[in-house]
This record gives structure tokens, C-alpha cells and sequence, in this order.
């Protein structure tokens, strides 16, 4: 039972992390529709400034978030603003181009970081890393359990920012129905924009936090886009909520996966569970909402 | 379309002869290189350019025909050119699975689907290691020292996946791919079976990709699931070589194979650390300024005067 | 609209460029601007070409860099020795980028076999790409000597042109290490994981086999994909299973988290062995911390072993790169000299010749002395000299054998509380 709690609760905070990921890539593929494979690559970036402002500037990694997370949404903007909206308006045979597009976009910021930083793995190291908190018999990471609460308020602010805010407003009415939202007077290049870099920044916010407990590679990017996609699915496209508890659950999956199954086969189980998302319940989380309590309609 | 043939054949001579022209073994590498790509090129262009379906898992298709023709020789000690025959089968067999699972989602889902199904089978080959020797890969011996002989059979698979492409395309079940592509609920209203005609697209292109699978295992003698099974380098890659080239055009994904292996070799060998750099930026360009891919691009630029083109739509083999 | 404007002229300026290129990459071994030494463009006459295929880009190119650095310092040394000058002609290096990628071992392989027409190839990091270039050599003829591919297949199909000298078989890894288990340890348990790589999957087959000759029950046994985040899982379950030792077999960053997670999970083996790979670099000590404290390896090198010129190189190295080198360092460096001196005595730079040169090696190294033999199946493979290695107070000691020891072991560890 106390291995079951402890396998949870590592689930639960890692689940934390990747969700915060998640949620950049929910809120860029719910706006634009299009498949971000360049997420992951974003993420590496934004670990990437933490890790240099962390060893020439001696910055906390908690501190280098903001700044890399202002970095990526520039970033991310700048990579909507010339490139992506360009391809938007074209008409080709398959949409897939923009994904395609996303996939250069993802190899020419790996290679350039591997040009400036080698292939070498780099790491933080910082005092806490090792800190562990102990209630009863279970211990909690002290730097994943930061990680966890901090992607947590991010993710409260986020929904806020979305649900209250003009500008919020606006970009959920572009999810919803684009052309639409462009009757109503809603400028599609300026939300597209800005949403990106909104989810670059996100991105950046989750890497800087996994820091600390992991280390850093130009290639670390496949790792992150693969699972922010499942998490994206689990919780729904553009449901922030959504992704969140997506990423809760593929964390303790995985977890669970891992104690009980196999080490070997844990990345089956998120894929799996990926599957049957989207074969039967491709609304994700979100559909599954109770339709009384939700206010939007 | 006379022309078409006329040019096709012109084509088909040059390859013919090309090997004795060039007979640097290098070269013919590279050149065989570029026939194993381009047939993957084609095998996916029947699903994915030609009917819509974008595949992100078809190394699962190339994995299982390399894996066939590989496990063969390991287990029952038949010699891996067996795997032409049998990786197709295999191939398709799973495609049959593979499609009744995934062909309910629609665009980006169905995508992301064949992705994580590709994802799979890589998990599974590598941790299954008693049937599969997991990540030790399966070495053999080369059965030819001279590079002819592979050049041939690498040319017979491409002209059977261009004829096999061509006559798909041009027949009924072609056109019922296009309309599938184009606007799947209203050829479904019009009373299209879009789900058997996107089985056999599917099929079909998961024989070729198996056959070509095959040839790369008795070619570089060499695999492992990290290989075969690869999202990025393979699945991602042939996706690349098809747009670059053209989607929904019969050459196009020769051309794009030709031009992704002609520049990742060229880059490779002179530019040191900054080829992977090129190459990506190289890609973004392609794509944002030919959309359409090579020939597209060239097709449009032909075909400026015709009426109804405005959606810079090619199809076809040169646009016929 | 601009973009409409842009693409008529760049698609054809693209497109020439495409075609250009496309045409170029068939020529594109003409030149190697970026891929020789310091020494001169010598024309084919004067110069014997040595091809070496290493990872320089890619995911593997630390291992890449590192060990084409320490074969240039060799050859600067040989140089400076007059080696690198074999009956006038000038020993000329080659090398060519894998990328990583096993398809992009086989087209330098193949570059350097027919375009460039080496005499001889040596390098392969990785296994899989050094599976590749072993088939191509072996079915071209041409002598190939493997730096630090250690798949055991690799030198068991009875190629006579494949040679492995400064690498082992991943099952042999572990002779002293055994020899140190037999004489001090004597485990009744093991556990044993591994990464689920060609290198990971040979070693924990060969500790399997040779625990189950000694009569060493394994609790636990179990694989994992390389590059996790969170080993725990694994961990706890082998703290349930209690046993004496463990075996792992990891690469670097995936060792440190093991290891520093190991401690927050408070799993105490009376040992913790590692398989050589991640656990004796020096990055493994600068993540894990204190957490390295204590855990032993198995390897085939390091800088204080005592043959000759071990020590030297390791300076040597560090004051030209800044950086230190490893076992994988030590095997390029030591296959350098392993080639001049084949290149000496074969009685020609045909290939055939210098295969038969390379079979008749004797020479001694840094890695100690190097002979290609026959046996227990293997074919052209040096016996490998092995030792154990304990991390204690942040250095990478030699605990055995005994007379090569620089320290005295540690054993049993004392447990993560306790110290």
C-alpha cells in the first residue's frame, strides 16, 4: 500500500511538470489547429537560457524561469509572426505543411543550440536538488514538489488569464471558430501570435522547472513533444484544465506502468491510453465535463 | 498523357543506364539510397497525398518488412530475400489492424494516431528481445560485394511502386481517393465506400513500404528497432521527402528523395558540424516558399493558364 | 500579396539551387576541406589514407569529438617521433562524420572505401553504425579496426578483416570484476538493470550467464529505455527484493539520476557495480555529487592504470583540450598507435598487407598490450585487461586486481545514512 502511495505521488508530481508542457502546446494547437512538433525543441530552448544564466550569472533556475520564459514567448511570437502565419493562408494540397514546416523549425533550433553547446549533457546544480521532505514513510522530492505547485499556479493563472481577461476572451473565441471570431473583428495574425509565444513561454516555465531534476541535451526535445502530445489528447485540444489533469494522469501511468509492469514497456502505457483517447473519447477530458456546470454556453 | 509515357519511359532508359555510366560504388550507394527513399516516397503518396490520409507511423510498415526479411534469417535460416516477398505481406497484414483502428479519426487525430501506433510497434520490437533481439539488431552478411546487382533490384522496386502508384491513380478507386481527400463526407454522401477505399490505399502502401524495408535489410546488412522503427528519422523523413517533392504527384517523391539524400550526403561531407543546420533551414525554406513541392511548384508554373488551378491543385502524374 | 511576389523568383532560384545541389551530392566526396589533419594534400602516391569514421555530429558527438582529439594527439606524437612516415610515404587520416546515423556510416564507409580509396578504416563508436561499417569492410576487404564498438556479435562472424583491439566484447567487460566477486564479495543475490541498448542488453546477458555458473540467485532483472526521468520505480522495487548486489549497466546521465535517486529512495546494496559506459566518466561524478560516493564499475581503463603512458596521455590530453578524457579517449589514442606500428611492418599499403600486419600485432599500449587472437568464438579480438574502479572521495580509484589497485576497496558500502 505505501509503495502503491509513493508510486502515486511521484506519478502525481512528475504528472505536474510535463503538464505545464502540455499546456503551451494545448493552447497553440487548440488556437491554430496546427501540430506543433517544434514544442519539445522550445522547451530545450527555454532550458538551455535557464542553464546559462544559471552558470555564468549564478541564477537560481526557479529566478532564470521568468527570464526564459519572456525569451521563448519573443521567440515563439517571432517564429508565428514570419513563419507560420505565411503558410496559414496557403491553400496546398495537404494542411500538413505547417507541420512539416514545424518539424524544420524543430531541427534548425536543436542544431543551432548543438553548433553553440555540443551534444554534451549539461545540468544545473543547485543545492536542493537532492532535498527530500519527509511525511510518514512517504518522501517527496523537494525540487519536484516546487515543480508541481509552481506549474500549478501557472496553470490557475493561465485559466484566469483565458476566462477574464479581453484578450483571453479573444483567443478562445479564435479556438473556437476562427473565421467567426475574424466577422466579429478579432485580428487572427495578432492572437495567433501572441498565443504562440504564450505556449513557447509555458513551454520554457515547464523545462526551467524539470531542470533541476533532470539534465540537458540538444536532443531532449523529442522526449517532451512526444508527451505533450498524449497529454494534449488525454485533456482535449485547448482545454488548459484539460491538459493538466492529462498530464497528472499520464504521470501516475506512467508511474504505476513502471513499479508494477515494466520499466521497459512505461511508455506504452501513455501511448495506449493515447489511443483509446482518441478512438473513444476524442473530446479528451474536457468532454467529459458535465454540461450543467459549464457557464460558456 | 502520351507525353507522360514518353517522358516516363525516357526516364526509365536513363536509370537503366546510369549505372554503367557510373560505376563508383559510392555513387551507386548514394543512388540506391535514393531509390529506397523514393519508393517510400511513392508507397506513402497513395495515402497520404493522394488520399488524404497523412501517416506519421509508416516506419511501422518499413520496420515489419525489414524485421521479416531479418527475423527470417535468424530463426528459421532463410536467406533474407525472402523478405521481398514476405516483409510486403507482413506489412500489409498489419496495416489491416492499423487502419480499422485509425481510420475513424479524421486529419490532424488520424495523424497523431498512426504516430502513436508507430511509437508502439518501436516499443514492442525493442523490449520483446527473445523473438526479436530487441536492440543487438540483426547483422548479415552482404550477398552481393558489387553494387549492380542492388542497384537493379532497388530500380525494379521503385518502377513496380511508380506502376502500382500510376495505376492506382488513374483508375476508378484513384479517383475515389482524390474525392475522399478532397471532402470525405460528401463522398460518402454520394455513396463512395470511403472506408474500403482508404483500407486500400493503406494496403497498398503499406506493401511498398514493407518491400522497401526488406531491400534495406538485405542492403545495409544492418538493423535495429532504433533504425527501422524511428519516428524521426524515418516516419518524419518520408513525410519530408513527399512534400518536398510533391504531394500527389507520381515523381514528385522522387524528386524529393533525390534532393533529401543528394543534399544530406553533400552536406554531410562538407560542411562538417553545421550539416543538420543547413539542412533544417534548407527544409523551412522549401516549404514556405514551395509549398507544393518541387515538381508542384513546376507543374504551376506550366500550368499558369489553366482555368481552376487557383488552389494550386496537382494531381496525377505530371498534372493530367 | 508579398509572399505571391516571393515565390515566383525564389522558386526557380530554388529550385536551381535544389537541382545544383542534388547533382552536387553525387560528387560530394570530391573534396575534404573540412576532414583532414594538419598535414598537406599529398596526392595518392605519397600518402597511405587512413579512413575514420567517427560520430562528430549527432547525438553521439561528445564520444565523436573526444576520440578524434585523442587520435590526433597521437599522431602528433607519432610524428614527432618520425612514425607517421612509412617508407616515405606520410600516414594521412581521413575522417568522416556517422552523424550518429548507421545510414550515414555506410555512405562513409563507402566514400572511404571506393571514393577516396583508404587503405585501411578504424573508428566506430556506436555499435550498430560499427556493425555496418565492419559488413562493409568485411565484404570489400578492406581492414577495419574498431575503436570502441563493443556489440559482441561484431567479432564473432569470423570476419578476418574486422579487428577490436581497444574494445571488448560488452560480456567481457567483467573479468575482474568476477575475479573480485569470487575472491571478497561472494553474493548469494544480484540484482541487475540495464539500458535497452545493444551495449546494455550483451552485458547483462553475459553477468546473467556467469552469475548463473556461480550459483548467484538474480531477484531482480529488468531494462529500461534509456534517458528516463525518474528511476524510482525501478529502485523501490529492487529495495523490496533485497539484494546484495547490483548490476547496472547505464550511460552516463541515466547513472547519475539512478544514483542520486538511489539515495532518496534509501536503497542500500552491500554494492552497487556498474558495467563500465556511464559509470566511470568524469560527468557521472559532477551529476551525481555525493551520491557517486562508493559506486564501484567495471572498465577497461583509467588515467592511473599502470601501463605505460597512461598517465602522460591523460595530461597530455587535458592541457591540449581542457577537458578529461575517458576509457573512450584511451581506445582512440591507443588505436592510433596500434595502426602506425601495423603500417610499419606490413610489407606494403596494399589492404591484404596491412590485414596481415594488423593480425600479427604485438605491441604494447596504454591500455596495456594488445595481440589479436582466436578464441572462444571470437575472431581478431584482443583478450581484454579489466579492472574494478570505486569512486572514493570523488576520484575514480582502482580497487582490483589487488597488485594493480591504487586504493583499497570499500567494501560493504556503507549505507546512505551512515555516512
Amino acid at each position: 500500500m505505501l509503495e502503491f502511495l509513493q508510486a502515486l505521488i511521484w506519478g502525481i508530481l512528475l504528472g505536474g511538470m510535463y503538464a505545464l508542457i502540455a499546456i503551451g502546446m494545448t493552447l497553440i494547437m487548440g488556437v491554430m489547429k496546427i501540430i506543433n512538433l517544434a514544442h519539445g525543441a522550445l522547451v530545450m530552448v527555454g532550458m538551455y537560457i535557464t542553464y546559462v544564466l544559471n552558470i555564468r550569472f549564478g541564477l537560481d533556475p526557479y529566478i532564470g524561469l521568468f527570464i526564459a520564459m519572456f525569451a521563448l514567448f519573443l521567440l515563439g511570437a517571432f517564429i508565428q509572426l514570419l513563419l507560420i502565419n505565411r503558410l496559414i493562408d496557403v491553400d496546398a494540397i495537404l494542411p500538413e505543411n505547417q507541420v512539416l514546416l514545424t518539424v524544420g523549425i524543430m531541427v534548425v533550433l536543436t542544431e543551432t543550440m548543438r553548433l553553440l553547446f555540443h551534444s554534451d549533457y549539461r545540468s544545473v546544480q543547485t543545492s536542493y536538488a537532492s532535498w527530500n521532505i519527509r511525511i510518514g514513510d512517504i518522501s517527496l522530492s523537494v525540487p519536484m514538489t516546487i515543480g508541481f505547485f509552481v506549474a500549478l499556479i501557472f496553470v490557475v493563472l493561465l485559466h484566469l488569464f483565458l476566462k477574464h481577461t479581453h484578450f483571453g476572451r479573444m483567443i478562445r473565441a479564435t479556438a473556437e471558430d476562427r473565421v467567426a471570431a475574424q466577422y466579429m473583428g478579432i485580428p487572427p495574425k495578432i492572437v495567433t501570435v501572441v498565443t504562440f509565444g504564450l505556449g513557447s513561454a509555458l513551454a520554457a516555465a515547464g523545462g526551467a522547472l524539470l531542470l533541476p531534476i533532470f539534465y540537458l541535451w540538444p536532443d531532449i526535445g523529442h522526449l517532451f513533444t512526444a508527451k505533450a502530445f498524449i497529454i494534449t489528447i488525454l485533456g482535449g485540444l485547448g482545454s488548459i484544465v484539460g491538459a493538466f489533469f492529462g498530464g497528472l494522469l499520464i504521470g501516475v501511468f506512467e508511474s504505476l506502468g513502471a513499479t508494477y509492469v515494466s520499466m521497459g514497456y512505461k511508455d506504452i502505457f501513455g501511448l495506449i491510453v493515447f489511443l483509446l483517447v482518441l478512438l473513444f473519447l476524442p473530446g479528451g477530458l474536457k468532454s467529459l465535463r458535465i454540461p450543467v456546470l459549464r457557464r460558456e454556453r | 498523357m502520351k507525353k507522360t509515357f514518353i517522358f516516363s519511359l525516357m526516364l526509365f532508359v536513363i536509370f537503366l543506364v546510369l549505372p554503367v555510366v557510373i560505376n563508383h560504388p559510392y555513387y551507386r550507394h548514394v543512388l540506391i539510397m535514393m531509390m529506397i527513399w523514393a519508393t517510400l516516397g511513392v508507397a506513402w503518396n497513395i495515402l497520404g497525398g493522394f488520399t488524404g490520409q497523412v501517416s506519421f507511423g509508416h516506419a511501422a510498415f518499413f520496420g515489419v518488412g525489414a524485421y521479416t526479411a531479418g527475423l527470417g534469417n535468424v530463426h528459421l535460416g532463410l536467406s533474407p530475400w525472402w523478405g521481398m516477398l514476405f516483409g510486403p505481406i507482413f506489412a500489409a497484414l498489419i496495416a489491416l489492424p492499423i487502419g480499422a483502428l485509425t481510420f475513424r479519426l479524421r486529419g490532424p487525430y488520424f495523424a497523431l494516431g498512426t504516430l502513436a501506433l508507430g511509437e508502439i510497434f518501436y516499443i514492442v520490437f525493442s523490449n520483446w528481445k527473445s523473438f526479436t533481439k530487441g536492440a543487438q539488431g540483426i547483422l548479415i552478411m552482404p550477398q552481393f560485394t558489387d553494387k549492380l546487382p542492388y542497384y537493379y533490384l532497388a530500380l525494379g522496386m521503385l518502377i513496380t511502386a511508380i506502376v502500382i502508384s500510376f495505376l492506382t491513380v488513374h483508375s476508378k478507386a484513384g479517383y475515389y481517393m482524390v474525392a475522399i481527400r478532397e471532402d470525405q463526407d460528401s463522398a460518402e454522401a454520394l455513396g463512395i465506400s470511403t472506408a474500403r477505399y482508404k483500407m486500400l490505399a493503406l494496403l497498398l502502401s503499406a506493401f511498398i513500404t514493407g518491400m522497401a524495408g526488406a531491400f534495406y535489410m538485405n542492403y545495409v546488412n544492418f538493423i535495429d528497432p532504433a533504425i527501422v522503427f524511428s519516428l524521426s528519422d524515418v516516419s518524419v523523413m518520408i513525410i519530408l521527402v513527399v512534400m518536398m517533392g510533391g504531394v500527389a504527384t507520381i515523381f514528385g517523391p522522387v524528386v524529393g528523395a533525390a534532393v533529401y539524400i543528394g543534399l544530406n550526403e553533400l552536406l554531410r561531407a562538407q560542411l562538417g558540424s553545421a550539416n543538420a543546420l543547413v539542412f533544417g533551414i534548407l527544409v523551412v525554406f522549401i516549404i514556405l516558399f514551395m509549398p507544393n513541392g518541387l515538381v508542384g511548384e513546376i507543374l504551376m508554373r506550366f500550368r499558369k493558364n489553366v482555368q481552376g488551378k487557383k488552389r494550386g491543385e496537382v494531381s496525377g502524374t505530371f498534372g493530367s | 500579396m508579398l509572399s505571391r511576389k516571393i515565390r515566383g523568383g525564389k522558386t526557380l532560384l530554388l529550385l536551381s539551387l535544389a537541382l545544383a545541389l542534388m547533382l552536387g551530392g553525387c560528387s560530394g566526396g570530391s573534396n575534404n576541406a573540412a576532414t583532414t589533419t594538419e598535414t598537406n594534400q599529398s596526392n595518392a602516391k605519397e600518402s597511405i589514407k587512413i579512413g575514420i569514421i567517427l560520430p562528430l555530429t549527432g547525438s553521439e558527438a561528445m564520444f565523436g569529438e573526444m576520440e578524434k582529439n585523442a587520435m590526433l594527439l597521437a599522431y602528433e606524437e607519432l610524428e614527432q617521433a618520425g612514425k607517421t612516415s612509412i617508407n616515405g610515404k606520410k600516414i594521412e587520416l581521413l575522417f568522416e562524420d556517422d552523424q550518429s546515423k548507421q545510414d550515414s556510416a555506410k555512405a562513409a564507409a563507402e566514400k572511404l572505401i571506393n571514393q577516396d580509396q583508404v587503405s585501411m578504416l578504424s573508428g566506430g563508436y556506436a555499435s550498430s553504425n560499427t556493425n555496418v561499417i565492419a559488413s562493409t569492410a568485411q565484404s570489400m576487404k578492406v581492414p577495419f579496426l574498431i575503436v570502441t564498438g563493443s556489440a559482441d556479435d561484431i567479432t564473432r562472424q569470423g570476419w578476418n578483416y574486422v579487428f577490436r583491439g581497444t574494445a571488448a566484447p560488452a560480456s567481457k567487460y567483467t573479468g575482474a570484476m568476477w575475479n573480485f566477486m569470487d575472491s571478497v564479495v561472494q553474493p548469494k543475490t544480484a540484482a541487475v538493470i540495464y539500458e535497452n541498448t545493444d551495449f546494455g542488453t550483451s552485458s547483462a546477458k553475459g553477468f546473467r550467464e556467469a552469475a548463473a555458473s556461480r550459483g548467484i540467485e538474480i531477484v531482480y532483472d529488468q531494462s529500461y529505455e534509456k534517458g528516463a526521468l525518474d528511476f524510482k520505480p525501478i529502485l523501490s522495487n529492487m529495495k523490496k527484493k533485497n539484494p546484495d548486489i547490483v548490476f547496472a549497466v547505464s550511460y552516463v546521465m541515466d547513472a547519475a539520476l539512478i544514483v542520486k535517486q538511489m539515495k532518496d529512495v534509501d536503497f542500500n546494496p552491500k554494492l552497487f557495480i556498474g558495467g563500465a559506459a556511464g559509470y566511470t566518466m568524469p560527468e557521472f561524478k559532477e551529476n551525481a555529487g555525493a551520491a557517486s560516493e562508493y559506486i564501484a564499475s567495471t572498465t577497461l581503463w583509467v588515467p592511473n592504470v599502470a601501463w605505460e603512458g597512461a598517465k602522460a596521455f591523460y595530461d597530455h590530453y587535458k592541457e591540449k583540450y581542457g577537458k578529461e578524457a575517458d576509457y573512450h579517449g584511451a581506445q582512440a589514442y591507443a588505436s592510433m598507435y596500434i595502426i602506425a606500428d601495423a603500417l610499419s611492418r606490413a610489407s606494403s599499403s596494399e589492404r591484404d598487407a596491412i590485414q596481415k600486419a594488423l593480425k600479427e600485432t604485438k605491441i604494447d599500449t596504454i591500455m596495456g598490450p594488445i595481440a589479436f587472437e582466436d578464441w572462444d568464438g571470437y575472431t581478431n579480438q584482443n583478450k581484454p585487461t579489466t579492472y574494478v574502479v570505486q569512486w572514493q572521495e570523488g576520484k575514480l580509484e582502482v580497487i582490483w586486481p589487488e597488485d594493480a589497485a591504487s586504493k583499497p576497496y570499500v567494501y560493504p558500502v556503507p549505507a546512505w545514512k551512515d555516512r
